[in-house]
């Protein structure tokens, strides 16, 4: 075995052991009269389980006012026993939050809890999204009047759009504000809801009528002005669908969710 | 050795972003975690901006992974690059240790066998690591809780001959060397002894806790008695070397913790001849990257 795969098995053994896998780590560690090899590698292991389980309250601590603390480090455990980390940055360790949530009983017979730890995994991204200058209004002015047809919509990187099947939003409010959370209820349709962060940085988050939802939806996938507004005569006549059009624009304008207009 | 001193600093922590940036207080510097602004915009940036403009820097990271049998991470490297870049901080550091294995990371830093195998295979990774950055590096030395049995050397040994080898310099943590000496049962003086002080640019400071008859580095209560007296023991075997305190629970206002780095002051004024900051802050100007 050569000196490099000497190491490589003496870490893949320690991390076997930190991580509660097949280890025989205590016979490569010296015991002392103050503390035995396994009462010294059970520091690395207590260490790793707490310090994902603080990156996640971190990031889902609306969901963990929902559950309360028992419950909370039921999803903490189970989370860590089926998502071993493969990140450099703790910042990212708890993406999967929601799909463990939606897929795994019995947390699934729960729905809110995949759509609460959507929202705060949202919230988290839009914090930290990458900048970019935002549009104004007076860019449009610019705007030379064959262009608008073929106009397309760069949005901010923190722009998400979210499904939601119940009340998560209210509920989330709810527990931000530190109040007694409303009963879960199912929606009769899927609200589509839209977050983003403005210019002071501070993420906001509001629900979607169907027209700006598929109106946006087609901007997001890079979709021209003109393509949006046959779209909307699904909703409109076609004397009403140019200024719903615009009107969409201007208050994705004023609302600080567009980058860029391409022409 | 005539080596620059920033002075004395402190761990910029989130807690504090407000204080800072509202009443501007007296702090030689700031060190930053690289990886917490490893981050693709909006307040973490914003704030290390607005922070960087008034103060110098220094980058101090958790997850290189030097110790490491894995390939070094490349995309890390770039964003640690990128945030070189953007910060233009007087050094940077991580830890001589390693995080992770067959891409499994703790996010702990697990210590290493000291042995001549290992002192190599991490000299060859840190000089690739500096080729990438363009700049030597720091390395620290950990707490640990652990000795291998096929340990061969005296820590500070294995400290000094990587940071000969690779050409690069020791961010000595006071507090970690305490910690270690407890838990492995050498005298922390004989671990200063033995650092080569050309290499040392940095010292941490810190608090910890007592579990049983180990010691944590929790990082969570203030810099205790014997902690003090190892940096005043310190100080007058390397001379004067830049200080900050790190504490990462337990996170006092602002204030309180800058009365503690003023016992820091205060140790190293006591112990140190003025001549001895005054060439050091001289030599502030020439940088060292």
């Amino acid at each position: 075995m050569s000196e490099s795969e000497q190491l490589h098995d003496l870490q893949k053994n320690f991390m076997n052991y930190v991580t509660g896998e097949d280890s025989d780590m205590v016979d490569k560690i010296e015991s002392t009269p103050a503390l035995s090899a396994k009462g010294r590698l059970d520091i690395y292991a207590y260490a790793y389980k707490s310090r994902l389980k603080e990156a996640i309250t971190t990031d889902y601590d609306k969901l963990h006012s929902y559950l309360g603390d028992e419950q909370f480090d039921t999803v903490m455990e189970r989370y860590i026993e089926k998502y071993p980390s493969h990140i450099t940055n703790l910042r990212y360790y708890s993406i999967s939050m929601s799909e463990l949530l939606r897929e795994e009983s019995p947390f699934n017979q729960i729905p809110v809890l995949a759509e609460l730890a959507t929202i705060e995994a949202a919230f988290a991204d839009s914090f930290d999204a990458e900048d970019h200058r935002f549009v104004i209004v007076n860019d449009l002015a610019g705007l030379a009047p064959e262009a608008w047809a073929t106009l397309q919509l760069g949005f901010q990187k923190s722009v998400q759009i979210l499904a939601m099947e119940h009340n998560s939003f209210a509920i989330w409010k709810a527990l931000s504000d530190e109040e007694t959370p409303p009963e879960p209820t199912k929606s009769e349709q899927t609200v589509m809801w839209i977050m983003w962060r403005r210019s002071d940085l501070v993420s906001r988050y509001r629900a979607l009528v169907e027209p700006e939802y598929e109106a946006l939806k087609l901007a997001k996938e890079g979709e021209n002005f003109s393509v949006i507004c046959e779209k909307l005569l699904d909703f409109f006549s076609e004397e009403e669908t140019p200024m719903k059009a615009v009107g969409f624009l201007q208050s994705w304008i004023e609302e600080e969710m567009l980058s860029e207009l391409r022409t | 050795m005539s080596r620059p001193f920033l002075g004395f600093g402190l761990g910029l922590r989130t807690d504090h972003y407000q204080h800072i940036i509202e009443h501007k207080p007296q702090v030689d510097w700031f060190e930053i975690i690289s990886e917490n602004y490893m981050v693709p915009g909006g307040k973490p940036l914003a704030n290390l901006d607005k922070i960087r403009a008034d103060y110098p820097m220094v980058m101090h990271g958790v997850s290189m992974s030097v110790g490491s049998t894995d390939p070094l991470n490349q995309k890390y490297l770039q964003k640690l690059k990128q945030l070189v870049d953007r910060v233009e901080p007087h050094w940077l550091s991580d830890h001589l240790c390693w995080t992770s294995v067959d891409h499994v990371n703790s996010h702990d830093l697990l210590p290493l066998p000291y042995e001549e195998k290992t002192i190599q295979h991490i000299v060859d990774r840190i000089s690739q690591v500096q080729d990438y950055l363009g700049r030597q590096m720091l390395i620290e030395n950990l707490s640990s809780y652990v000795t291998y049995n096929n340990s061969v050397m005296p820590e500070w040994d294995f400290v000094n001959e990587i940071a000969k080898r690779a050409g690069c310099y020791i961010l000595l943590d006071i507090n970690n060397i305490f910690v270690s000496a407890n838990n492995h049962h050498f005298a922390p003086r004989d671990y200063i002894d033995g650092i080569d002080s050309d290499r040392v640019m940095q010292f941490h400071l810190a608090g910890h806790s007592y579990n049983g008859e180990m010691i944590i580095d929790t990082h969570d209560h203030d810099v205790c008695d014997p902690v003090w007296d190892l940096y005043e023991y310190a100080l007058q075997r390397f001379g004067a070397v830049s200080t900050m305190i790190e504490r990462d629970d337990n996170i006092p206002a602002f204030p309180e913790l800058r009365k503690e780095l003023a016992i820091a002051e205060k140790i190293a004024r006591n112990t140190l001849t003025k001549e001895q900051l005054h060439l050091s802050n001289h030599s502030l100007l020439q940088g060292v990257a």
